[in-house]
């Protein structure tokens, strides 16, 4: 059991920011927060099928009011974020199935034997962990920040009934003001951001939080002998990362949601608009006059 | 000059970069936190954009933590 304790690298933390390579498979690296990706996918499955075959009218308790909860949570969190709750609807499937995604996948590499900070001397391939978080691996949050955009941009083209209606909706006024064009440009630019700024935000929270419950592990594993006291110096942070990993699962949903949503609401605001309006004169000079005169 | 060599460059920049990188994030979550405390204290029917106000923290707190990812790429 002590043995298990012994987890911190003596000397200085080692810590990575990159994923190590676990073993080959078929000329393929995999890596340790994908081999732990799998396993918790895995889990993922079987723990959420399980308790979808348990839901009844009258709940009973157990794991399946708490899951039962969380899907009612994040349901209402992104039907709330649209004008017309029937939109919403649609989406709620795949936003559900991101929010328990990230939150599992978050709060599974804080279990022990998990992650930078337990490198015993049989949980490691060098001086690497054999697993990581998913989360805390940018490959894996990038392919999820894409995925979310992709879904986003297509979903908000077929509800909007077209890309020039699409397109549309990043213009306050009429593109022919110049302003506006400049304004409308640039919202194009940011919206291009979006999916380097989503992933780099789940990879930065997970791995700090690695990182910091490593750095503090170690801290306490100079205290005493044979790193009794690592784990308990390391607690409070590893409750704290609790509350980080369910608030950046939240936060993904949610701008997900919302970035489907702002497009989504602002082109049904704005139904009769259209780029061939011609009858409204509005430039810089016509308001300037219109508000001289 | 002297001083860098003396003490380690290397400590320095990272602690200008840490020290320097938090601060504004810090501010930024302070400023975010005292503003929906005050806007709950006028109106207590202000209390259900928690969750917004945490959306911004979230927001906010990326750029400190960028500015303590890069320290790894300082060497």
């Amino acid at each position: 059991m002590f043995s298990l304790l012994t987890h911190v690298a003596l000397g200085s933390p080692a810590i990575h920011v990159a994923p190590a390579p676990d073993f080959m498979l078929g000329g393929l690296q995999i890596t340790n927060s994908m081999f732990y990706g799998w396993i918790v996918c895995v889990l993922l499955i079987i723990f959420l099928t399980y308790i979808a075959r348990k839901v009844t009218l009258h709940p009973k308790g157990g794991a399946t009011q708490y899951v039962e909860a969380g899907v009612d949570f994040a349901t209402n969190l992104v039907e709330g974020a649209f004008d017309d709750k029937k939109v919403g609807r649609k989406y709620v499937p795949y936003f559900v199935t991101l929010f328990f995604f990230i939150l599992l996948n978050n709060w599974s590499g804080l279990f022990p034997l998990v992650g930078e900070s337990w490198q015993t001397e049989s949980l490691h391939i060098g001086f690497h962990p054999l697993l990581r978080p998913m989360t805390g691996d940018l490959n894996a949050t990038l392919a999820m920040g894409l995925v979310t955009m992709i879904v986003v941009y297509l979903a908000s083209i077929r509800e909007v009934g077209g890309f020039r209606k699409y397109i549309r909706h990043f213009f306050i006024g009429s593109p022919l003001n110049p302003l506006y064009l400049v304004i409308g440009l640039i919202e194009m630019m940011t919206d291009l951001t979006r999916v380097l700024s989503l992933s780099l935000r789940l990879f930065l929270n997970v791995t700090i939080g690695e990182i910091v419950i490593a750095v503090f592990a170690f801290l306490g594993g100079a205290l005493a002998p044979g790193g009794v006291l690592s784990p308990i110096v390391a607690l409070p942070f590893t409750l704290l990362e609790l509350g980080v990993g369910a608030l950046q699962a939240y936060i993904f949903v949610i701008l997900g949601v919302n970035y489907l949503a702002i497009s989504v609401n602002a082109a049904k605001a704005h139904d009769h608009d259209d780029l061939t309006e011609d009858d409204v004169p509005e430039t810089i000079e016509a308001k300037a006059s219109g508000a001289a005169s | 000059m002297v001083f860098a060599d003396a003490a380690g460059s290397l400590s320095i920049a990272h602690g200008i970069m840490i020290g320097g990188g938090f601060i504004g994030p810090t501010i930024g979550i302070g400023l975010v936190g005292a503003n929906y405390l005050q806007a709950v204290g006028r109106n207590p029917e202000a209390a259900k954009f928690l969750g917004q106000a945490l959306v911004f923290v979230g927001l906010i707190e990326v750029y400190g933590l960028l500015a303590f990812a890069s320290t790894f790429f300082v060497k």
